[in-house]
């Protein structure tokens, strides 16, 4: 039986009293790279965060592969929000790429040489195997976005979610994390992006959706990325009325 | 061995105990202090007195170990407490350790002052508790913390790579299906562990010191968790043998307080003289910093009006700097100083052309001259990339003008600027 690897069924998240996630209802059937867009606050992250089991659903179901995210966690690469670690922490970029194998090895048990050889590989698949023994704080913020990207891959996971890994962070490292997330894709794994750069999201992502508390839309970026839909989604949003006639624009360029 | 010899048995056993004590507490407390719970270890500190207390007027006697389990139920318990304020009253973290941590020291200060003012038998010493004391301690007492201690740090070997994945990045240890909460607990339970252990050395006032003022002392030489766990386990020993060395020659001072002192000693130390991460060290690297930006733009002035091969004064670049001749402001002395020393810049004696006006003493050397082009160029390409694309400049500019050819690394040097 054929199942999606990624399934929110009516999810519905709250703080408190307030919704953030308001009965979202998505599958992802195939492997590709998918972007979840959406403005400030629309609950983006959160969305990532209820499928990975950090925040606790109101309602509503998640599963990956057809089955709880639990029975699964091994095959589902995480790369949280560069903002959320202190970087000053006495680790070494090897260190933190490590920390990527620790749940295959378990309680008590350190990495060995096929670790660190993973280490390696995972490090320069992201073009930063010459500051593999630097403390963390030392790199610049696409380097440490680059560096979390890399503790991913020494996850060796099936899907990937990935949380805003261009925020802040400058173009060559922008291009160096979307070509490892392609090969990925092309390798048939599922790449979910949290995305707020409307103006990057149509070049990048195969499929997206559009996100503001509710679902807005789905699918072929190109079919949801239309006028209409962003309207729905930004409705209101005077900052990013710029952006959206800028990110219309371009599309109606490209044919 | 001789060395040894004056001093009586029983302080070279409580010294050695004291010092297990101190080692284990520098090597928890790291782990803690990485975690951003520095202040917990204090709220346990200072909840301990009513154990002891309750521990003492439960049994009627002074034997450590049951005074010290008392403590550690009472810290323990004061945690319980600190976790149920923070979840069910939304109070803030600092204000939830804060109640707590007077709360209970209040609690226990009531009681202990109650059993000495109600004379009852054996209650007066209980206020060594407070500050620290260390005379009465027994070998066997000593040689129970240093087993505590040993397997405190015992326990910490075998779960480093959990508590160092745990303190870096909670949320990706609970992702990748990590107990975060009960490792969180297992820690904060070890500090209150070290924090007890502690309290003949230190007192409960002070005995934070133990496990906090270590760890953040050996976090300015290192940059790596396990030589920190390391080198705050030897700044414990430090701290906690002199403290105790000094009370037992002094009669009838505290110990706590000269632990305390020992240790911020050593803090001020790592401080002030830590390679990398110290003061001086940051203070020099500043200037050096400050230098090269003022060496960077004398050669350019230099190369400035020194266009036909000329010479220049001093006074004409310090003008050019914008400073007025004769006193261009700190470091410019020094930084020409140093190009003459790079032989950047040379006297102008060794001129041939004859076009030296008055006043005119220096001239730019061949690499001088060269190394002011580069300069120009590399600002001229600094500025069209902040011109074209600030987020990448802003990322990437230093003061020491890298190439911004070869600071744009890989490949995508060709769709940065359109």
């Amino acid at each position: 039986m054929h199942c999606p690897l990624l399934e929110f069924h009516d999810v519905t998240v709250a703080y408190g009293r307030r919704p953030v996630l308001w009965n979202v209802d998505l599958a992802i059937d195939e492997p590709c790279l998918f972007g979840i867009i959406g403005p400030n606050g629309a609950g983006k992250s959160t969305l990532l965060k209820a499928a990975l089991g950090l925040v606790p659903l109101a309602g509503g179901s998640i599963r990956f592969f057809g089955r709880p995210f639990a029975e699964v966690r091994g095959r589902v690469g995480y790369v949280p929000q560069r903002e959320t670690v202190d970087w000053d922490f006495p680790v070494s970029v090897t260190d933190v790429v490590l920390m990527g194998t620790y749940a295959r090895l378990g309680w008590f048990r350190r990495p060995g040489a096929r670790e660190r050889k993973l280490a390696r590989e995972s490090l320069a698949r992201v073009g930063l195997a010459d500051v593999a023994d630097r403390q963390i704080g030392r790199l610049s913020g696409g380097q440490q976005q680059r560096v979390f990207l890399a503790r991913a891959l020494a996850q060796q996971a099936d899907v990937y979610v990935l949380d805003e890994p261009m925020a802040g962070v400058d173009a060559g490292s922008q291009e160096q994390i979307f070509r490892v997330l392609s090969d990925l894709r092309g390798e048939g794994r599922l790449v979910v992006v949290v995305h707020h750069d409307l103006r990057t999201a149509a070049d990048w992502f195969d499929r997206v959706a559009l996100i503001d508390m509710r679902l807005v839309a789905s699918g072929p970026t190109a079919a949801v990325l239309t006028a209409d839909n962003l309207q729905r989604t930004y409705a209101g949003r005077l900052d990013v009325l710029d952006e959206l006639g800028r990110a219309v624009a371009r599309r109606e360029r490209t044919p | 061995m001789s060395v040894l010899a004056g001093i009586p048995y029983n302080t070279l056993v409580v010294a050695v105990g004291v010092a297990a004590v101190g080692f284990a507490a520098g090597v928890v407390g790291s782990l803690g202090v990485l975690r951003k719970r520095a202040l917990v270890g204090d709220a346990a500190a200072h909840a301990t007195l009513v154990g002891v207390a309750g521990a003492f007027l439960a049994t009627g006697r002074r034997d450590l170990p049951v005074l010290l389990a008392g403590g550690l139920c009472s810290a323990l318990a004061a945690l319980g407490v600190l976790v149920l304020l923070r979840r069910w009253s939304r109070t803030r973290e600092d204000a939830a350790t804060a109640i707590v941590l007077g709360v209970s020291f209040g609690l226990g200060i009531t009681i202990v002052s109650g059993i000495t003012a109600r004379g009852i038998p054996g209650g007066a010493g209980l206020e060594q508790f407070l500050l620290g004391h260390t005379a009465a301690l027994t070998a066997g007492d000593a040689a129970m913390l240093a087993a505590v201690s040993a397997v405190a740090v015992a326990i910490v070997l075998l779960a480093a790579k959990e508590a160092t994945l745990v303190a870096f990045d909670p949320g990706f240890a609970a992702a990748t299906g990590w107990p975060v909460t009960f490792i969180d607990y297992a820690l904060v339970t070890l500090v209150a562990v070290m924090v007890v252990a502690g309290l003949p050395a230190a007192g409960a006032v002070l005995v934070t010191a133990l496990v906090v003022i270590p760890p953040v002392a050996a976090r300015q030489w290192t940059d790596r968790v396990g030589r920190m766990l390391a080198l705050s386990g030897v700044f414990g020993v430090v701290a906690a043998v002199v403290g105790v060395a000094i009370s037992a020659v002094v009669p009838r001072l505290a110990t706590g307080p000269l632990v305390v002192l020992a240790a911020a000693a050593i803090f001020v130390a790592s401080f002030l003289a830590a390679p990398g991460r110290g003061w001086w060290a940051r203070l020099r690297r500043q200037r050096a910093v400050e230098q090269a930006w003022v060496r960077g733009r004398m050669l350019s002035a230099a190369a400035e009006v020194s266009v036909d091969g000329g010479g220049f004064s001093k006074q004409r670049i310090a003008k050019l700097m914008g400073g007025e001749a004769g006193s261009a402001g700190p470091g410019f002395e020094a930084a020409f100083v140093s190009l003459v020393r790079q032989a950047l810049v040379t006297p102008a004696s060794a001129v041939t052309a004859g076009r030296l006006e008055e006043g005119d003493r220096w001239r730019l050397t061949e690499a001088g001259l060269a190394a002011a082009t580069e300069r120009s160029r590399r600002l001229e390409r600094w500025n069209d990339l902040i011109a074209a694309a600030p987020q990448e400049a802003r990322e990437r500019l230093t003061i020491d003008l890298p190439d911004p050819g070869r600071a744009a690394g890989t490949d995508s040097g060709e769709r940065r600027v359109p």
